[in-house]
């Protein structure tokens, strides 16, 4: 045997040889928020929920997805899903259903019956006022957190607009009733058909809680100056929405005119095609740019709805069994704050409708007047601050009768933030997590390569014409099948899958795969960002290494 | 020659079939060959032997000498004993692996027909291919007879194996390759015992995973030389020895230099290859007319026993060196070697270089005895000169 | 498209000397793991022996015979028939080499061991050109592709090896890619569990010598792919032809975008390159094609 070893012949492997001395950057898995997380108003975990419909795991599903919003099944159904806008996947074919894959899970889960798990009960205790959006979802969020509940509604149902101004056509109300019951089932001591709280019993309330949520929504119908409410053939939109379909075709003759262009007028005009009227949309807006979800202005035209756009009515006057509308066209300027405007009627425009009933939609403002010199206002809505909280400590406000974001979702997004703040309020030492500041995942962070180009599953519509005969809910669900090959369409931006690409991708060996993740061996990696390139969902990125 | 401790058969051959008969007996477990002239007949017994279940050879036959010298480094860098033969073209088209052979020190054993180089195109015997290939590492040992070709060919594993260096064996073309004669063919169990197969201390695929031949330092790939140093030492001894067993085997001797009336020779005529059997003739008729005339073969050419033969030209006036082979520029390859050989020696003999037989012509018995007359007292000259 | 798959059992050591962000260190990993551990390798001289080797140290851990340039094939063919010896038949001979040493001067060794059907997988790493001696034209560099000996664009095609051997009419033939690992893995087991001489040709777009980002290697080799440019394939017995990716789904400029040595073409250049591309993909087809109505 040679003393020394042989210099023909190896002896050791390349794992002596420490590679990670060439790099200047290193990959950091982190997982980032998805565009869709960021546009979503409750902040919802949507990649991480999809991803887990797509392994089949629904349950899992549901409950990633009511740590922000308990409303899945509603929200599945109504939501105006700022998320899909936002959604990556429409830069390569279509964009991902989030809301019908929303829907799966929430009907899923009222079908299997599966329930909230609430702590033990605290002492400490939270009233919430309004029985709306906001206002269960703040009450879900702080029992969820263990606080006494005490939830306030002057009417006799919970839901507010979600049960008296969404019709069931759109939202079957056994799935109204299931969700919300499931937040109920929790422990919340209700008190239904209350007063309404003027100050006065605001100061109580207060005094006998620790904190209090002021959702009371936008009860005061917008009125038009030129429109003479109190003629029979003028009804309140809120009024016919919330009423009982026999009463709302004691109300309503053959030819029906629905003044403006948002959700609530598409709900009334489609409403009102149910009940065999004729029904003409007057709005302010061009075509193309009503305030209402494209989807309802798309099914309104299909059930019949004629629309007359760009134009106002400047007056109404009975003109023998019917009603003349004067009109005119004008010129529409959005403004920059949600829900403002401006109009220049245009000269020598003029037209006429006939009606024989007129239903003006044009929006709901906060009853402000009975906290007049106790809460500051902040134009249309209750002033708050940072956490929602109004001018008095302790009491917080959110919903519609807070803000001018006028959509359920918003309302269930502000009741989770204002909990939140709550919570954090009442627990000492209970600092509010920072907010995540990674950048959104940008399309191009995405490695299309490892996502087939795919349709999207759409939802079916039931016929027209048996749409038109009942008030049942129009849209059909995804099955199961095509749930999941909705969710696997789901870049999962930002949010690591566990595909292992980059474990395989790096050509030095130097990511360990771990029970849950993956370790970077910086004795070996070079640098070279391979798995970052491959990463199908953009959860690494590279960051400057100066160790030496 | 002493009796042979062994029963053996006795053939009329040529000098490559009986090079075919001693691969045969050596049991090489590898065998890549490429025909060419006059290394053919080679090839082709070996082949036969094969067919014939005489012999278990894995044979290749590859489209090239270079290919055939990589799969014989890559077979026996896996622990297989390996043969080749080729001649001329074939061992130059093999010059870049020659070097690797030996530098990843692989027990090959290749003969060698020794023919012209082109150009211009010749089939002659001439010994420039092969000693053109002196500095590639390889032992060389030059063979004189069929006879000692089947002897040397042999004895050619048992060194390659003691060393870990290849050897190549040389015979000169036609004049041996293709002359017949009769054989004695040693017996297969005795062959074996002379050839015992000595397990690699590292071999490609022994389970260890060590690589061959890795890009290297500067330091390390000196370390490489010095230990081809140190094993070329040993080649004379090892040879020595083997060539003494093989004589105690058969009664044949076969040491790495052989004399012919040497004894008190004032006159020694060295050369290597089918010369030496003229210069026999003519040491007898010099002999005979009073001339001390003697015959110095030199068998291992590398590394040259240069202790050896100092010795054996101590005392001795005149060495006349027979070169078959021409290197231009300076003259003969062993006539150079010889000198170097020499070089510092007490009372060196002159020694006169002769370029005979270059190119494969005939070298008559009357040419080469008149050399000794004329070289007998006259001053060596650094010229070689063209023997007509 | 799948996500990866392809077994690891550690075959291919880390701290080898690689570029960062080489897809030859990143296809050896796929190989050397999917020919096991009973394997002799055999590697020409080329960036595979460098990041191979490195003495005292080796990247794998299965033997490696550092040869010599124009003779891996003979090599390999000298290992195998001396494992076979030794009763070794079913250890794997892997030999590793370059497109210098296989289409160029390693063609005649590969050819013969072809002719002989040795029993070797043989897989030229093809990055069309010498990139280990600072990038010069092989006989493998592509029509208008720029090297160091080519300045202002090759002026003659990327010889068409496939069909070469394809004329020996051995076991097996594949392409491969590594953008498509889990194919490059399934191929070699594959061609491991079948006698006589297989080549894997895999595409490798060199780093520095095509002028790719560090991060960019994996994604030019798709964009290959998909362009049609280096179609992945299989043929068996010479005869039989198989696309393993059966469509063309884009056209060749974002794969020439993505590279510095293409830099110089004009429009009409890169019109006159797809033109070849899509008269190369016909004919293969038909290829395909002749043999799924045989």
């Amino acid at each position: 045997m040679n003393k020394h070893p042989s210099p023909l012949w190896t002896h050791l492997t390349s794992e002596n040889r420490m590679t990670g001395t060439w790099r200047s950057a290193l990959p950091n898995y982190q997982n980032q928020p998805s565009p869709c997380l960021g546009a979503c108003p409750v902040h919802g975990h949507i990649a991480e929920w999809i991803k887990q419909v797509k392994d089949g795991d629904v349950y899992g599903a549901w409950v990633t997805l009511t740590e922000n919003n308990p409303f899945p099944a509603i929200a599945g159904r109504i939501c105006h899903h700022p998320c899909e806008s936002a959604c990556n996947r429409q830069h390569m074919d279509e964009t991902v259903g989030i809301c019908s894959l929303e829907r799966f899970v929430g009907d899923t889960a009222l079908a299997e019956g599966w329930q909230f798990s609430a702590p033990p009960t605290q002492e400490t205790s939270v009233a919430v006022i309004g029985g709306g959006p906001a206002g269960l979802s703040a009450a879900y969020q702080l029992r969820r957190r263990g606080f006494r509940v005490a939830l306030y509604e002057t009417k006799d149902e919970l839901g507010g607009l979600m049960r008296f101004g969404i019709p069931a056509y759109r939202l079957a109300r056994s799935v109204l009733d299931g969700e919300i019951n499931r937040i109920t089932a929790m422990g919340v001591d209700l008190h239904l058909g209350v007063p309404a709280v003027d100050g006065a019993a605001l100061e109580t309330l207060q005094n006998s809680h620790d904190a209090v949520f002021l959702a009371t929504g936008a009860s005061l119908p917008k009125r038009l100056p030129a429109l003479d409410y109190a003629n029979p053939w003028v009804v309140d939109s809120a009024d016919f929405l919330a009423a009982p379909v026999s009463e709302q075709t004691d109300r309503t003759g053959a030819r029906v005119i629905v003044i403006g262009g948002g959700s609530a007028a598409m709900d009334v005009a489609r409403s009102a095609r149910r009940l065999g009227r004729s029904v003409t949309v007057l709005a302010l807006e061009p075509e193309g740019r009503l305030p209402a979800q494209r989807i309802e202005v798309e099914e309104a035209v299909e059930e019949g709805v004629n629309f007359v756009h760009g134009a106002m009515m400047k007056s109404a006057e009975a003109l023998g069994s019917g009603v003349v509308l004067n009109c005119v066209r004008v010129d529409f300027e959005p403004g920059d704050a949600p829900g403002a405007f401006s109009v220049e009627p245009l000269d020598g425009s003029d037209f006429e409708l006939m009606a024989d009933t007129i239903i003006p939609a044009i929006g709901q403002d906060a009853d402000l007047a009975r906290w007049s010199g106790v809460l500051d206002a902040k134009g249309p809505v209750v002033a708050t601050g940072r956490d929602w909280q109004t001018s008095k400590p302790g009491l917080y406000a959110g919903g519609d009768v807070a803000s001018m974001n006028r959509f359920v979702t918003q309302a269930v997004g502000m009741g989770k933030e204002a909990a939140t703040a709550i919570a954090a309020a009442l627990t000492p030492g209970d600092a509010r997590p920072p907010a995540n500041g990674a950048a959104q995942v940008a399309y191009d962070r995405i490695n299309i390569a490892y996502h087939d180009t795919h349709g999207r599953n759409r939802q079916r519509n039931t016929e027209i014409e048996a749409r038109l005969a009942t008030f049942d809910e129009v849209q059909q669900p995804l099955g199961p099948n095509e749930a999941r090959s909705e969710a696997a369409r789901c870049f999962s931006c930002g949010t690591c899958i566990y595909c292992d690409n980059c474990y395989f991708y790096c050509p030095d060996m130097a990511i360990t795969k771990l029970e849950n993740g993956y370790v970077v061996n910086s004795d070996y990696c070079k640098g070279c960002g391979l798995c970052v390139a491959e990463c199908p969902t953009g959860s690494i990125h590279m960051r400057e290494d100066t160790s030496s | 020659m002493n009796a042979p401790l062994f029963t053996e058969d006795l053939k009329l051959l040529n000098g490559n079939h009986a090079v075919a008969w001693g691969v045969c007996l050596a049991e090489p477990d590898v065998a890549p060959v490429y025909p060419i002239t006059p290394q053919t007949p080679i090839l082709e017994k070996l082949i036969d032997f094969e067919s014939r279940g005489a012999c278990q050879i894995e044979l290749l036959t590859p489209e090239s000498e270079h290919s055939a010298m990589a799969a014989a480094i890559a077979a026996s860098a896996t622990g297989a004993r390996v043969f080749t033969a080729t001649s001329s073209q074939g061992l130059l088209l093999m010059h870049e692996l020659l070097h690797y052979a030996s530098g990843a020190r692989t027990p090959i054993v290749l003969f060698n027909v020794n023919r012209t180089p082109a150009a211009p195109w010749g089939f002659w015997p001439d010994q420039i291919d092969s000693l053109s290939q002196r500095d590639t590492g390889w032992v060389q040992l030059y063979s004189e007879s069929p006879q000692e070709s089947l002897d040397s060919v042999i004895q050619a594993f048992r060194i390659a194996e003691a060393v870990n260096l290849p050897v190549m064996v040389n015979h000169d073309a036609f004049y041996v390759s293709h002359s017949v004669e009769p054989v004695s063919i040693p017996d297969a169990g005795m062959v074996r015992d002379f050839l015992p197969r000595i397990p690699r201390e590292i071999q490609l695929g022994d389970g260890t995973g060590r690589s061959l031949g890795a890009p290297i330092d500067q330091a390390a790939w000196n370390l490489t030389r010095r230990e081809m140093d140190a094993a070329m030492k040993r080649v004379e001894n090892v040879s020595e020895q083997a060539g003494s067993e093989w004589e105690r085997l058969t009664g044949r001797p076969s040491a790495p230099l052989e004399f012919y009336r040497c004894e008190d020779a004032e006159i020694v005529y060295v050369t290597m290859g089918s010369m030496s059997g003229t210069v026999r003739e003519v040491v007898d008729l010099l002999r005979e007319s009073g001339v001390p005339a003697g015959l110095l073969k030199v068998r291992l050419f590398r590394p040259l026993p240069v202790q050896a033969l100092r010795h054996a030209l101590a005392g001795t006036s005149c060495a006349i060196v027979l070169d078959r082979n021409y290197s231009p520029g300076t003259g003969g390859v062993l006539h150079q070697e010889l000198k170097a050989g020499l070089f510092g020696m007490e009372n060196p003999p002159r020694v006169h270089g002769m370029l005979a037989g270059v190119g494969g012509v005939n070298v008559p018995v009357g040419s080469i005895a008149k050399l000794a007359a004329d070289c007998r007292n006259a001053e060596q000259t650094a010229e070689p000169v063209w023997v007509e | 498209m799948e996500m990866t798959k392809y077994r690891d059992n550690g075959q291919f050591c880390s701290g080898h000397v690689a570029c960062a962000g080489c897809a030859e260190a990143l296809s050896m990993r796929v190989i050397l793991n999917a020919v096991g551990e009973d394997t002799v390798g055999v590697v020409a001289p080329s960036c595979t022996a460098v990041i191979l080797g490195g003495h005292p140290m080796s990247s794998a851990k299965i033997p490696v015979l550092h040869g010599t340039l124009e003779s891996a094939a003979a090599s390999a063919s000298g290992v195998k028939r001396a494992l076979k010896a030794q009763g070794r038949d079913d250890t794997t001979v892997l030999c590793l080499a370059g497109d210098g040493g296989t289409y160029d001067i390693g063609l005649q060794a590969l050819s013969s061991a072809a002719e002989r059907n040795e029993d070797i997988l043989y897989v030229c790493f093809d990055n069309e050109g010498y990139m280990n001696t600072g990038g010069q034209k092989s006989s493998s560099t592509p029509h208008m592709a720029t090297t160091g000996s080519t300045p202002l664009g090759k002026a003659t095609h990327k010889k068409n090896l496939i069909e070469i051997l394809a004329a020996h009419r051995i076991p097996y033939i594949a392409t491969a890619s590594p953008s498509h690992l889990s194919d490059l893995a399934a191929k070699v087991e594959k061609a491991k569990s079948i006698r006589g001489t297989k080549v894997i040709i895999v595409l490798i777009p060199c780093l520095p010598g095509w002028g790719v980002a560090d991060n960019a290697a994996v994604k030019t080799a798709r964009l290959a792919v998909e362009a049609g440019a280096f179609p992945l394939l299989e043929i068996e017995d010479g005869v039989h032809y198989s696309l393993t990716v059966a469509e063309k789904t884009r056209p060749i400029d974002a794969y020439l975008a993505e590279q510095k040595r293409y830099r110089r073409l004009s429009d009409e250049d890169r019109a006159a390159l797809q033109s070849e591309v899509d008269d190369a993909w016909s004919r293969l087809l038909a290829r395909a094609g002749k043999d799924l109505n045989a």
